[in-house]
């Protein structure tokens, strides 16, 4: 086909430098065949490579318009601004090979309305060697009627169309740039920038045509056609440009990978290098916490792992057999972006390894700030209630004692006995007043775990509670207070659970020292089912231990009893 | 009856003083802290010491430490503990394996004057008391198979009251029935929970809370 177009130039007589026109065909039209197969025959699932390739053979059909039969010179006439409409496809299209946005598609439907319908009405009326100036030129076989009129008329409609859609591409474009990760950017800049450089040259052809007028010759417009050519020869070469490095990037990802992360990254730099290496702008890292069962982002935020069908899927990576973190990233790349993320999550897996503690430490901080923001509002709800509880109780029991009493002194010489109701009454209010403060305190501090520690207090705690609760171990020597005081709550709070919601028959403390930490733990038979993120209680437990640096662990199946277990460091 | 008292609030110790004065005691001296309770006791020798829990130095538990000091160098004097709270263990842990010359209160019960000095009397003499709410917690602890299900409420009744190191006379005096009548319940109690026989006196109050106890 190049050589058949090579002859047409060659041999045409109304083309003023054939062996450049000639030389610039081959080089447009078997650039883009040849690229768009190499990429269609890589990547089939990329309809990138059939549309470069059709807009290669697309332009070498326009150099039928050189033909001197007019047969020939009729078709090239008509198909003659093809190759327009597929570039402006392609260029819309990279680099997925998909149109993204409803704008795109207009745009592209907009290139081929203009190439392939807008044109026939056009040749009917125009006659090249009169209108276009070319007098050289063979004979257009769709000329009906030579009409002036209706061939300006036409003439505008397909310059408004034009300007309209290079205009649009040119802002699809350019928005798109702004959109582009950096990754995306460094390897599509050349695609970008030559399809920025062809519209432009474009719209100043256009300005150029309409101002000089259709039927003159213009070197000026020629040398404007002739450098509009230019960026589009480039494209090509380009696009292989990129799919090179795309393919060098990939290949060589693992080592510029390794090198990368030795070079000690930045926080965040690692997910960057593994998004580039991946080619995958979107790529996420989420962080393992095997403390706490979940997974965090790099700031310590936690987040969920993507579901089956999201669109996004999730590989594991992992290190001397733990699982570290998940690399996140678009699913719809296929099956040979899974094997590239299991081989770059293992290249990375040391530096993945360094970021979790990292994002670890982050989270943690996170924990703690939160956990202090709801222990300041638990001791101010505390407060609340201690306030209210004095309020409406002691302090009420006593206002009416010092009433009694002095109604009591006015009555005890007229009526004694009167008197003597008043004092009972008082003496009864004095009882329960006294009765009220004393729970009171214990429950702000149970005095007997500061007389006694740990040991004798559960003791007493197990004793009181309405069911039967066995005490398996104790520390057997003080610890510090902080640390008897978060245990015993942990066995107090879970009790006082068991009584309220696990209809437990009977329960089980013990405690543990295990590697530097005391271990409580409270074991029920009752019905399960208790959810720490629920009630404030266990949340208030947890939050109790975490300004230790202890954690609080719940498993509570339905049906198969609770245990809680909290796990304090203690040295 | 010769006491001491020692409390570290001179309020409550005054008023104590005062009130065991009134009901014909003759109080011989009064401490501030725990080792001040020791040297007084000592030199004194009284019948009875009324001790506050919570004093200095340490103000946690040193007149509980100082009183079973006292009751294991001087077992003539009895000990009477007043507590802000009621901790059973504190109870078990001050009687130990001798129920006798031996007390622990709620600190409150002194408003009823008449029964806080029937209890100071009853230490002094050698007797033993009991504050019913600890004897209520140790009669409430949740047990396997609870053999206190077997008693009837009445028996129940008397078993506390017994805890409590009330005599025959007292307890009957108490739920106004006749001393035959409580003898008979204690009976039936002793059966019932497999324990031996024990006369009436604080052997007998050894054995109830060495039961409940366990």
């Amino acid at each position: 086909m190049g050589g058949i177009a090579v002859a047409i130039i060659a041999s045409s007589d109304h083309l003023t430098d054939p062996e450049l026109i000639a030389v610039v065909a081959l080089l447009v039209g078997w650039g883009f065949i040849g690229v768009g197969l190499l990429a269609w025959g890589s990547r089939p699932d990329n309809r990138i490579g059939p549309l470069m390739a059709a807009t290669g053979f697309a332009f070498l059909l326009s150099t039928a318009g050189a033909s001197d039969l007019p047969l020939v010179f009729t078709l090239g006439q008509l198909f003659g601004s093809l190759f327009l409409a597929t570039a402006v496809h392609m260029l819309l299209a990279a680099p997925s090979g998909r149109l993204q946005t409803p704008g795109d598609r207009r745009l592209v439907g907009l290139a081929y309305l203009i190439a392939v319908v807008l044109i026939v009405p056009l040749l009917l009326v125009a006659d090249p060697r009169d209108d276009f100036g070319c007098t050289e030129c063979p004979e257009n076989l769709l000329l009906v009627t030579n009409n002036d009129t209706a061939l300006t008329v036409i003439g505008l409609v397909i310059n408004a169309s034009a300007v309209v859609l290079v205009v649009g591409v040119l802002v699809s474009l350019v928005r798109r740039w702004r959109r582009a990760a950096a990754p995306e950017r460094r390897l599509w800049a050349g695609v970008y920038a030559a399809g920025v450089v062809l519209m432009g040259a474009l719209v100043i052809g256009f300005a150029l045509t309409s101002a000089v007028g259709v039927d003159k010759d213009s070197t000026a417009l020629d040398v404007v056609w002739g450098l509009a050519m230019l960026p589009l020869a480039a494209v090509p070469y380009l696009f292989l440009f990129s799919f090179v490095r795309a393919r060098m990037i990939q290949r060589g990802a693992m080592g510029e990978l390794i090198a990368r992360i030795r070079d000690a990254p930045r926080p965040g730099e690692l997910r960057d290098a593994i998004a580039e290496a991946l080619g995958d702008p979107t790529v996420e890292l989420a962080y393992w916490l095997p403390e706490d069962r979940r997974w965090v982002d790099g700031k310590g935020r936690m987040v969920r792992l993507p579901a089956e069908g999201s669109g996004r899927a999730a590989t594991r990576v992992e290190r001397d057999g733990q699982c570290v973190a998940a690399i996140v990233y678009d699913s719809a790349r296929g099956a040979q972006a899974r094997e590239h993320v299991d081989a770059v999550g293992a290249a990375a897996a040391l530096g993945i390894q360094n970021e979790r503690l990292d994002a670890e430490l982050r989270a943690k901080v996170q924990e703690l700030r939160d956990s202090r923001r709801r222990m300041l509002s638990v001791g101010l709800e505390e407060r609340r209630r201690l306030e209210r509880d004095l309020h409406d109780g002691a302090q009420q029991r006593l206002v009416s004692m010092a009433l009694n009493l002095r109604l009591a002194r006015a009555r005890l010489r007229t009526d004694p006995d009167g008197a003597d109701g008043l004092l009972v009454g008082a003496g009864e209010e004095l009882d329960a007043a006294l009765e009220e403060l004393r729970e009171l305190a214990r429950g702000i501090h149970p005095a007997l775990l500061t007389d006694r520690g740990l040991d004798t207090a559960l003791e007493t705690l197990v004793h009181r509670a309405p069911l039967p609760v066995e005490l398996r171990g104790a520390p057997g020597e003080r610890l510090p207070e902080a640390v008897e005081l978060a245990a015993y709550f942990v066995v107090s709070e879970a009790l006082t659970n068991v009584v309220k919601y696990a209809a437990a028959s009977h329960a089980v403390v013990d405690v543990m020292r295990e590697n530097g930490r005391l271990v409580v733990e409270v074991t029920d038979d009752g019905v399960g089912g208790a959810d720490p993120e629920r009630g404030t209680g266990l949340r208030g437990l947890a939050d109790r231990l975490a300004v230790l640096e202890g954690r609080l662990e719940v498993h509570s199946e339905r049906d198969h009893g609770t245990t809680v277990r909290a796990r304090i460091p203690c040295e | 009856m010769r006491v001491v008292v020692a409390d570290d609030s001179v309020l409550l110790r005054e008023g104590v003083v005062r009130l065991l004065e009134e009901s014909g005691f003759e109080v011989v001296a009064q401490a501030g802290d725990a080792d001040d309770l020791l040297r007084k006791v000592n030199a004194h020798r009284p019948d009875v010491a009324v001790v506050d829990i919570r004093m200095p130095p340490n103000n946690t538990d040193d007149g509980l430490r100082a009183a079973l000091e006292i009751r294991g160098t001087q077992p003539d004097t009895g000990v009477l503990v007043l507590s802000q709270y009621v901790e059973e263990g504190y109870a078990l842990e001050l009687v130990g394996d001798a129920a006798g010359g031996v007390g622990y209160l709620l600190k409150d019960r002194v408003a009823d004057v008449e029964r806080f000095v029937d209890s100071v009397r009853r230490v002094a003499e050698g007797g033993s008391a009991l504050d019913p709410e600890v004897v209520a917690q140790l009669v409430g602890r949740a047990r396997r198979d609870d053999p206190l299900d077997e008693l009837t409420p009445r028996e129940r009744e008397v078993l506390a009251l017994m805890a409590e190191g009330r005599s025959n006379h007292a307890i009957a005096e108490q739920l106004v029935v006749t001393e035959r009548a409580v003898e008979k319940h204690v009976t039936s109690i002793f059966g019932k929970l497999g324990l031996a026989p024990a006369p009436a006196d604080h052997r007998r109050v050894l054995a109830v809370l060495t039961f409940l106890r366990a």
